[in-house]
């Protein structure tokens, strides 16, 4: 987003402040992502249509607390749809769900179509089961969002460096555990 | 191990396919009414902050004055006994 953007952005943000209509302009430019990013995480397309209106709203009724703090407002967007769905799994106590994309999968390990057999996406998945869920979390802004550290530390509330290490060390094993290439090497 | 499950999905998420949930129309409706709710909500605890505050006055005007009934002040008489032993207070 370059800063021209996130200027202009900053004064739709300002103008709904005092008027909440102004904001479907902000609704219609990230709904898609944030509807995404919860279905990513509910694999439930009513559920994360029911969170998605429901991290409008509260955007929208804690609106007058925002600050800009150099991150685009899909920064904040994201970080209420986290607490969210984290408010929807400690309320029905059900095990978190990450629903990805075998595309994104293979876009990220740099394997040849050949050398994908179910055995290996099975591997794969059974992996990433294993890995604690701030993790995969992680992995899955890093790579399915393409969010920098910055912004995902912003949104998982964590340091920069902890977003960084989470990253290397799970991409680390992946590289050793199954001899395969990470196209992300940074 | 992590407290999640991971699942794989084959089909990619289309625009045409979260159309369906979007209504800012309805977000906005429920903006309107959780902002008239905590109108109401943040009236009602004004109120009953006064109610207390009011309660809690009378509460310790009563106690003062009960307290002022205990500690009555001993009077004093003068009596005067005149010569043929009449007493007058």
């Amino acid at each position: 987003m370059s800063e021209a953007e996130i200027r202009k952005e900053q004064e739709v943000i300002e103008q709904s402040k005092k008027n909440p209509k102004a904001f479907g302009e902000i609704y219609e430019t990230y709904f898609d992502r944030i509807y995404n990013y919860l279905y990513r995480q509910t694999d439930d397309e009513e559920l994360a249509g029911d969170l998605c209106s429901q991290t409008f709203v509260n955007a929208l009724n804690h609106l007058g607390k925002y600050e800009f703090r150099g991150f685009p407002f899909s920064a904040w967007l994201y970080k209420i749809a986290g607490n969210e769905v984290n408010k929807h799994y400690r309320k029905n106590k059900g095990k978190k769900v990450f629903s990805i994309e075998e595309l994104k999968v293979k876009e990220l390990v740099e394997q040849s179509d050949e050398g994908w057999d179910e055995e290996l996406i099975t591997q794969v998945i059974n992996y990433m089961n294993e890995l604690p869920t701030d993790m995969v979390q992680v992995l899955e802004l890093r790579f399915f969002e393409d969010k920098d550290f910055k912004e995902i530390a912003f949104i998982l509330d964590m340091t920069e460096s902890g977003a960084k290490m989470r990253t290397y060390r799970a991409l680390d094993k992946l590289r050793t555990q199954f001899n395969i290439k990470v196209k992300y090497n940074g | 191990m992590g407290k999640h499950e991971i699942r794989m999905r084959r089909q990619r998420l289309t625009a045409r396919g979260t159309d369906r949930f979007k209504n800012y129309g309805a977000v906005l409706k429920q903006h309107e009414e959780e902002k008239r709710m905590k109108k109401i909500v943040r009236v009602f605890t004004f109120f009953l902050l006064i109610l207390v505050v009011i309660i809690l006055i009378v509460i310790v005007n009563r106690w003062e004055k009960k307290a002022k009934e205990k500690k009555l002040p001993v009077t004093s008489y003068q009596l005067k006994v005149s010569a043929s032993g009449e007493v007058n207070g």
